[in-house]
């Protein structure tokens, strides 16, 4: 079943995918954002995935744990994935759990998708 | 971080505000947050810019006592205390499991552990927390940290 809070835009090589819900904190929104991400990933090969997290106030490990296997899925697939537009409250949730370290943020998925297209694989 | 994980039970936390179970079943587990939350915020021990770690600290201990410690089993309930004394307050959450070692937490520090799809859950409470420290072996956890709301005359605990 697709997520029914997931936007998504496809331009050239980009795929813009925004997620329209401010809690990721239930299983039921987790998996279906892991899975609607995944679908992406298998539908568009060496995916530049930019997922807009502008609208995200609250997420939990197990949802960082869904982006980091998304993360390999990408990378093992020779594709790119960025986050933008995370809340400036959030972003501490991402370097005490190093993800900062694998996954690259742009302050707004804009700059994420002119990034890409100004790089493309 | 230093994780601690110790054999007895948890020291006094002041006077207690709340005490309650749950059973452990996900459906549930907003309703337990959101008690939880209610009751410091009520007493002012917790200001509303700290609502979003209040959140997920709450939701990371509250999915992992249900989860992890009481295995998802809903006939195994998980007691959440909430106490406070004077400028501190403490949730002490109790699951009914065998608790676990440290390691059977990946190393935050190791390179390797920055792909694990699971473990983040502690580096994230100990974060915003003051102390994060499991008792009788894991079974127990005690979150604390200092008031950050503006106490009120009515708030004295």
């Amino acid at each position: 079943m697709p997520c029914d809070f997931l936007l998504v835009e496809a331009y050239d090589k980009i795929v813009l995918a925004k997620v329209m819900k401010e809690r990721l904190l239930d299983p039921v929104s987790i998996a279906s954002l892991s899975e609607g991400l995944s679908e992406l990933v298998d539908r568009h090969p060496r995916i530049n995935l930019v997922i807009d997290a502008g609208d995200i106030g609250y997420l939990s490990s197990a949802m960082l744990g869904k982006l980091v296997a998304l993360f390999k899925a990408i990378k093992a697939a020779k594709g790119r994935m960025a986050i933008g537009g995370v809340k400036p409250s959030l972003m501490p949730l991402f370097k005490v759990t190093q993800l900062d370290k694998i996954i690259t943020f742009y302050p707004d998925a804009g700059q994420a998708v002119t990034e890409f297209r100004r790089n493309p694989l | 971080m230093s994780l601690r994980i110790l054999a007895g039970d948890p020291p006094p936390c002041g006077g207690v505000l709340l005490a309650r179970e749950w059973p452990s079943r996900l459906d549930l587990k907003q309703d337990a947050l959101d008690v939880v939350a209610a009751v410091l915020f009520a007493h002012a021990l917790v200001g509303e810019d700290d609502r979003q770690w209040l959140v997920l600290c709450l939701d990371e201990a509250i999915v992992n006592a249900m989860l992890h410690g009481n295995e998802g089993d809903p006939g195994m309930p998980v007691a959440i205390e909430v106490t406070a004394d004077g400028d501190r307050w403490c949730v002490t959450i109790t699951d009914r499991g065998a608790g676990f070692s440290v390691d059977q937490v990946p190393d935050a520090e190791d390179p390797e552990s920055l792909l694990l799809e699971h473990g983040r859950g502690i580096r994230i409470m100990s974060e915003w927390l003051d102390e994060l420290t499991y008792y009788r072996g894991g079974a127990v956890v005690r979150m604390a940290r200092r008031r950050s709301a503006p106490a009120r005359s009515s708030d004295a605990v």
